[in-house]
Formats: structure tokens, sequence, C-alpha cells
């Protein structure tokens, strides 16, 4: 009786014995020239309330999100070399990585961080303390 | 009846002392990329926790503290030069790894000490940030915001300092012995995923409002 087991193409041979599959010096030169101009769009975005107005936050948030995901990306991809390893490596990590965002958004949006519902317990500035006055003899006493 | 002369098992040689695996990926390398994985999680947390917990500084019914929040005393030009630091660490780090393969110790060496000299000027900035922080008022107790601020940037430097450790300990190790190529590499996974992570804290916790 034998076993097969599925390995993938693009799995080293020999583990351990290092395959000269990544990319050159230069290609990580660029790579992360890419890296630092992401990183100078997003520091810009700071000071686009004082360019360009408060509006700008619109555009701002989402702009933030996407080349957080892009550098991310980039420098898991090459950086980590998940895009010349086996295939395995990349669904543990982004299976990981995609629990977490499941979990937590769920969690998030069960405390309502989404919305301004004036729970005072989460995300929202808590509410403004007013005096209570006591009133002896009430109800009760 | 012919005699077969078998070879002794420790003449066998493994390459790199590694022995087969069923999936051919190395056990360490699969294992530091399943703990990456677990790490998301535990990043995830922190940063959902404050998330949450941002807008809350002190004032609440029935608990005391400051009315201070850590978002109000940012200084993102000096952060954005610590993310800068640690990006080009990482540039550092794929140029060690790139030297190993070559077979180039002294480069792979110098690499090595380059990205823990970066990243200890990150941990420099992370400290005078805290210091600051604390100066204006702001320490790890004074109120929740705060308390989720200083856990997760904290966590994260802790990550930082570990891994600062780890570099110069095989840069130290690579004195005295033969270093392996993938143990360097295993050792740029964990330096680029501190690296993520602070992207992620950086664009979420530091640059959105």
């Amino acid at each position: 009786m034998s076993t097969t087991i599925d390995v993938d193409d693009d799995s080293p041979a020999h583990p351990g014995e290092h395959h000269d599959h990544g990319p050159s010096d230069g290609t990580y030169f660029k790579v992360f020239w890419v890296l630092v101009a992401i990183t100078a769009l997003e520091v810009s975005t700071y000071f686009w309330d004082v360019w360009f107005g408060e509006s700008s936050w619109n555009l701002a948030v989402p702009l933030l999100l996407i080349l957080m995901v892009v550098k991310f990306v980039l420098i898991a991809s090459v950086f980590m070399h998940l895009r010349f390893d086996s295939k395995l490596l990349t669904r543990i990590f982004y299976f990981g990585l995609g629990l977490a965002c499941i979990v937590y958004v769920a969690a998030l949006s069960v405390m309502n961080i989404w919305t301004d519902n004036g729970n005072p317990w989460f995300n929202d500035p808590p509410p403004a303390v007013t005096p209570t006055t006591v009133v002896e003899g009430g109800a009760g006493g | 009846m012919t005699d077969v002369a078998l070879e002794p098992i420790e003449d066998v040689e493994f390459p790199d002392d590694v022995h087969a695996t069923s999936t051919g990926i190395s056990n360490p390398k699969l294992a530091m990329w399943t703990y990456l994985a677990s790490d998301c999680l535990l990043f995830g947390g922190l940063i959902s926790t404050y998330l949450l917990y941002r807008n809350r500084p002190g004032n609440i019914p029935g608990l005391s503290g400051s009315p201070l929040r850590a978002s109000e005393l940012f200084n993102i030009p000096f952060t954005s030069m610590t993310s800068f630091v640690l990006l080009m660490s990482s540039l550092t780090m794929v140029l060690a790894v790139n030297s190993m393969i070559r077979g180039d110790k002294e480069r792979t060496r110098l690499w090595l000490v380059s990205t823990a000299i970066l990243g200890a000027m990150f941990l420099g900035g992370q400290v005078y940030e805290f210091t600051e922080f604390v100066r204006e008022g702001l320490g790890f107790t004074s109120n929740v915001s705060a308390s989720a601020f200083y856990t997760l940037t904290g966590f994260h430097g802790a990550h930082v300092a570990v891994g600062v450790i780890m570099l110069l300990s095989a840069a130290v190790y690579s004195m005295r012995r033969q270093l392996n190529a993938e143990a360097v590499e295993v050792l740029g996974l964990y330096w680029h995923f501190v690296d993520i992570v602070w992207v992620v804290i950086f664009a979420i916790v530091y640059l959105i409002p």
C-alpha cells in the first residue's frame, strides 16, 4: 500500500536547502521606494484638513485604508517572499489574518463601533456628568 | 550470498541538518508562519480594544481619569520618521537574507547589525514618545484610552525588542559558526511581520482621526 502526499509544485525539493528564488537587491530597492512614496502620501493626508478643508477626510480615510492594505500586501509578498514560496504558507498566513479580521469586525460591530448610538461605554465620547439632586425622604425612604 | 556494504548512518548528510518534510517546507519556516498567523489575532485584539476605547478618556461617572486622549498628543512628523526607520530596517533585512544566499558572510553580518541598529532607533523613538506623553500627564493608568494605547504600542515595541535581540544574537553567532541561510530568512519573516503590524498601527491609530 502506498500513500500519496500532495506537495505544491513550487515547494523546494529539499527543505532547508536554500534556493535562490527571491528577488534581486535592485527589486528590493524599487519596492522600498514605492513603500516610502506610499508612506509619504499617507502622512500628507494628516494635513489635508488644513490644505483642503475638513470635508477632505471623506476621501482621506478610505484612501488611508487602501494604502495600508497595499503596503501590507507588498511587504508580505515581496519582502516576506510569499509570492515566491509555497502556496501553503500564503494560505496559513492569510487564514490567520482573515480569521482575525472576521472575529474583530464582528466583535466591534456587536459593540456598535460603527454607529453613534449614545452608548457611553464604548466608542462614543462619554456623556457630560450632570449634578443630581438627592431628595431626602424620597420614595422608598 | 553477496555481502552488501551498508553505509553508516552518520555518514548520510542532510542539507543544512534539516530532515525532509511531507509538505516540502522546512519545519522552522512552517512554524514561524503559523506563529505569525496567530500573532495577527493578538494584534487584532489589541487594535480593536484601542478602537473601542480611544474616545473614552476620563470623566465617566464612577471612574476617575484624565480627560486627555493619546491622540491629542500625537506628534505625526516624529512618528512618520520612526515609521520610515522601521521601513528602512525591512530593506536592510532583505539585503541580509540575499547576502546570506550569496554566501557573503561579512555583508550578512553588516546588514543584520544595521537592521538591529534601526530597530533600536525605532525603540528609542517609542521611548521618547512615551516619555513625552507621561510628561504631559498621560500615564498608563490615566484612563482606559491611554491604557489601550500603551498596551498596543507597548506590545509592538516588545516584539521589536525581541527582534533586535535575535538579530544581534544571529550576528554574534555568525562570527563563531556557520549561520544557516534559512535561519536568517526565518528571522527576516519575524522582522517583516513587526513592520507590517506597524503599517497597520500607523494608519489606523495615528493617521485616521
